[in-house]
C-alpha cells in the first residue's frame, strides 16, 4: 500500500526527515511512536502533500504509484486521508456540506455520479451515532467551537464516511477522555479491511490496547530507528525513548 | 479637484436649471446647494476621509441629469415576497406598484408635498456629495409610515442606463417612520453591464420614537460605473435602524453613512460586505454619532479585495458629551487575495463622556493557509477551496440577511462574481 524509501524532507529550509524508510502492506495497521519534535507530523503532512514541506530526496509510493507526483487534492481523491493533530476551525463552511463535497470529489475522480443526498445523510447519521456525536454538529461550521475531543471525533467521522485506502491519523488519541478513546478506537477498527491500511501516530500505548497494530515503528530525529511488533510499544512505555536516542546517535 | 471642474459644474447647472423640476427641489434650494458645494469644493484624494475613493470619474463626467434613457434595461431579480417594487431609471420613476399596506409613497414629480421635509445635507464634509444630488435631482421618492403601523415591504430599484458622458443620475430617497412603526426597505442599485454611469444618490432616514427600520442596500452597478452615495439618518428615542449593505458592483463606489442617535435608547447597526475585484475601488465611510444616553451602535464590515482592487472601510464612532451608558461595537475584517490589492480599515473612536462601553477590532490578512490545506486534504480543488473560504469570510454579514429571497439572490450574485457558482452551490 505505502512504500517510503530514504525520504528526506525540509520545512523552512530545515531538514526534518533524514532518510526515512517505511513499508505498510495492504490490510495492515502500523503505529509510529517517537519523542516530541522527531518528525511524526512532518511525515504525515508530507504524505498529504502540504505546501511548504519540500521533499529533497527519496520516494513515496502509494498503491504502486508515485504519491509525491500528486497534488494534495488528488491524493485525497485517490484515497489518502490525513487525520490532523490539530484540526482547523473553518467558521462559515458547513461541516456536513464539506463532507459531502469531499465524498463527491472522490466519486467524480472515479467517474461515479454524485451521492444521493438522502442516502448520504442517512450514512452520516449512522456514523455519527457510532462516534456518539451530537447531530447539531452537522449544521455547524467545520470544527467551529468544537472541543478538542469533538474535533478528533469529527476527523474520524470524516474518515468513516470517506473510507480511505490509507488513513494517516496524527495523534487522534491525544486529548480524548477514556470513553472517547474507546469510541475512536472502535471507529478506526470498523474500517479495518484487507484492502485498507492505517498509519497511527501516537504517544500512548493505551490506544494500542484498543487498536492492535501489526507493526510499531519508532521515529527519532527524522528516521525510523526501530521497528517491532506491539510489544515494542509496551517496552517504550516502560523504558522511554532515551535508550533509542543514544543508540541512534 | 480643480476649479475647472467646479466651473464646468456651474455652467452645466446654468444650462439645465430651467428644466429641473421645482416639485422635487425648488430652484432656490438648488442654487444654495450648488453654492455650498462650490464653497467646499469637490472631494479630492488629499482629503483625509476621501483618500480611498476613486474620484477620477468626476473629471470627465457630465453632471447634468441624463436626458435619454437607454432602451434596454438589465434583467431585474424577482421581487422578494411581501415587497412592492418601484423602479427608477437614471433617477426618474419608471414604474411603481400601487400603494402598499400602511405606507404612503410619494414620488416628487407627482406630489410636491414632501419636499419641505428634506434636510439640506451639508453638515459634514464627508456628506457633501449630497449637495450635488440636491442641485440636480430629477425625482425623489418619499416613503412615509404612519405611527403604529407595521408596513408592507418596499423595494426601490435604481437602474443606471446611460454613460457618464451623457449625464448623471440622482436617486433621492426619504424614509420617514412614525412612532412605533415598522418597515423593511430593499434599495438596489443596478446598471447596464458596460455603461460607465455616474450615480450620485442621497438618502435621508427619519425614525420617530420606537420606530424600527430594516434597510437592505445592494449595490450591483455595472463594472464601469461610479456610485457616490450619501445617507443621513436621525434616530429618536428607542428607534432601531438595521442596515445591511452589500457592495459588489461599480468601478468606483463610495458610500457615506451618517447615523445620529439623538434619542435615548436608540440603536443603529450597520453590517456591510464588499467584494472587490479587478480594478474596483469600494469605499465605505460610516459615522455613528451617539448624542443621547444609552444608545447602541454596531458596525460590522467584511471586505475582500482581489487582483488590483481596493476595499475600504472607515468607521468612526463619536460619543458626545451626555451620551452616557453608550454601547458601541465594531468588528472590521479584510481579506487580501493577491499581491496588488488593498484593504484599508480605519476604526476611529472619539469619546467625550464617561461610562461608555466601546469595543473595536480591525484585522486584515490573507487566506488562512491552514484552512486552505485542510480543504485540499479533503479533496476540494484549490480554486474552489479559495472561493469557499472567501465566501465563509463574508458569512458574518450575509447571515444577517434574514429575508430568505433576498439572501438567496445576493448569494447567487456574489457567487457569480466569484465565478465559482457551480462548485460552491454544493457547499452552502
Ligand atoms: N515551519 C517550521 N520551520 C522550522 N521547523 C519546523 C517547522 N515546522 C516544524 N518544525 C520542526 O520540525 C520538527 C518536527 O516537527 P513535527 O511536528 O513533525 O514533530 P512531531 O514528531 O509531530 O512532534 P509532536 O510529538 O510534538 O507532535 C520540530 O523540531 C519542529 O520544531
Ligand atoms: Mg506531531
Amino acid at each position: 500500500m505505502l512504500t517510503i524509501k530514504n525520504l528526506h524532507a525540509t520545512v523552512d529550509g530545515q531538514e526534518i526527515l533524514k532518510g526515512l524508510d517505511l513499508e505498510v502492506p495492504e490490510g495492515e495497521v502500523h503505529a509510529i511512536m517517537g519523542p516530541n519534535g522527531s518528525g511524526k507530523s512532518t511525515l504525515a503532512h508530507v504524505l498529504a502533500g502540504r505546501p511548504g514541506y519540500t521533499v529533497t530526496a527519496g520516494s513515496v509510493h502509494f498503491k504502486g504509484r508515485d504519491l509525491l507526483a500528486l497534488s494534495p487534492e488528488e491524493r485525497a481523491r485517490e484515497g489518502v486521508f490525513l487525520g490532523f493533530q490539530y484540526p482547523v476551525e473553518i467558521p462559515g463552511v458547513n461541516n456536513v456540506y464539506l463532507l459531502k463535497a469531499a465524498v463527491n470529489a472522490a466519486r467524480a475522480h472515479r467517474g461515479e455520479p454524485e451521492v444521493d443526498a438522502f442516502e448520504f445523510l442517512t450514512l452520516v447519521r449512522e456514523k455519527m451515532r457510532l462516534m456518539r456525536m451530537d447531530e447539531s454538529m452537522l449544521s455547524r461550521g467545520v470544527n467551529e467551537g468544537f472541543s478538542g475531543g469533538e474535533k478528533k471525533r469529527n476527523e474520524i467521522l470524516q474518515m468513516l464516511v470517506l473510507e480511505p485506502s490509507l488513513a494517516v491519523l496524527d495523534e487522534t488519541d491525544s486529548g480524548l477522555d477514556i470513553d472517547a478513546l474507546k469510541i475512536v478506537a472502535h471507529g478506526v477498527n470498523t474500517l479495518r479491511a484487507p484492502n485498507r491500511s492505517q498509519l497511527l501516530v501516537t504517544h500512548y500505548q493505551r490506544l494500542l490496547e484498543h487498536i492492535v497494530p501489526d507493526r510499531v515503528h519508532v521515529l527519532v530525529k527524522g528516521r525510523i530507528v526501530r521497528s517491532g511488533d506491539r510489544t515494542l510499544a509496551l517496552e517504550l512505555e516502560q523504558r522511554g525513548y532515551d535508550w533509542l536516542i543514544s543508540e541512534a546517535a | 479637484m480643480s476649479s475647472a471642474v467646479l466651473n464646468r459644474l456651474k455652467d452645466e447647472y446654468g444650462a439645465v436649471r430651467a428644466v429641473l423640476p421645482p416639485g422635487v427641489i425648488g430652484a432656490e434650494r438648488r442654487r444654495e446647494a450648488l453654492e455650498a458645494l462650490c464653497a467646499q469644493g469637490l472631494p479630492a484624494a488629499r482629503d483625509e476621509n476621501w483618500r480611498y475613493t476613486d474620484l477620477r470619474i468626476l473629471e470627465q463626467a457630465r453632471f447634468a441629469p441624463v436626458q435619454t434613457q437607454a432602451a434596454a434595461l438589465p434583467p431585474l431579480p424577482e421581487v422578494p415576497e411581501g415587497f412592492a417594487r418601484y423602479v427608477f431609471v437614471d433617477g426618474r420613476l419608471h414604474s411603481g406598484a400601487g400603494a402598499a399596506h400602511g405606507v404612503t409613497v410619494h414620488t416628487a414629480r407627482t406630489d410636491d408635498a414632501s419636499a419641505a421635509a428634506w434636510r439640506l445635507e451639508a453638515r459634514l464634509p464627508e456628506a457633501r456629495l449630497a449637495l450635488l444630488n440636491e442641485t440636480f435631482a430629477t425625482d425623489a421618492v418619499s416613503i412615509e409610515v404612519a405611527a403604529g403601523t407595521q408596513a408592507a415591504g418596499i423595494e426601490l430599484v435604481f437602474i443606471a442606463s446611460a454613460a457618464a458622458t451623457e449625464g448623471a443620475s440622482y436617486p433621492r430617497v426619504r424614509l420617514a417612520l412614525g412612532a412605533d412603526s415598522r418597515l423593511s426597505v430593499i434599495e438596489r442599485h443596478l446598471g447596464r453591464a458596460e455603461a460607465p454611469s455616474l450615480v450620485t444618490s442621497a438618502v435621508q432616514v427619519d425614525l420617530a420614537p420606537h420606530a424600527a427600520l430594516t434597510h437592505y442596500r445592494v449595490q450591483q452597478l455595472g463594472a464601469q460605473a461610479a456610485w457616490f452615495d450619501t445617507l443621513s439618518a436621525e434616530l429618536a428615542a428607542d428607534a432601531r435602524y438595521e442596515m445591511l449593505a452589500v457592495g459588489a458592483g461599480a468601478l468606483s463606489a463610495r458610500s457615506t453613512v451618517h447615523a445620529r442617535l439623538s434619542g435615548r435608547g436608540a440603536e443603529f447597526s450597520l453590517a456591510a460586505a464588499a467584494l472587490a475585484d479587478g480594478q474596483q475601488s469600494l469605499d465605505l465611510y460610516a459615522l455613528s454619532e451617539h448624542v443621547a444616553p444609552r444608545t447602541r451602535t454596531e458596525q460590522t464590515f467584511r471586505g475582500i479585495a482581489s487582483n488590483r482592487s481596493r476595499a475600504a472601510f472607515n468607521g468612526k464612532v463619536v460619543v458626545r458629551e451626555g451620551a452616557r451608558g453608550t454601547d458601541s461595537r465594531q468588528s472590521l475584517r479584510g481579506l487580501l487575495d493577491g499581491a496588488q490589492c488593498e484593504v484599508d480599515l480605519r476604526p476611529q473612536l472619539e469619546i467625550y463622556t464617561d461610562e461608555v462601553s466601546c469595543s473595536h477590532g480591525a484585522t486584515a490578512g490573507k487566506l488562512d493557509e491552514n484552512m486552505l490545506f485542510y480543504l485540499l486534504s479533503r479533496g476540494i480543488a484549490p480554486e474552489a477551496a479559495q472561493h469557499l473560504l472567501k465566501w465563509a469570510f463574508l458569512e458574518d454579514v450575509i447571515a444577517k440577511i434574514t429575508l430568505s429571497d433576498l439572501r438567496r439572490q445576493i448569494e447567487t450574485t456574489l457567487l457569480g462574481q466569484m465565478r465559482e457558482l457551480e462548485t460552491l452551490k454544493e457547499l452552502l
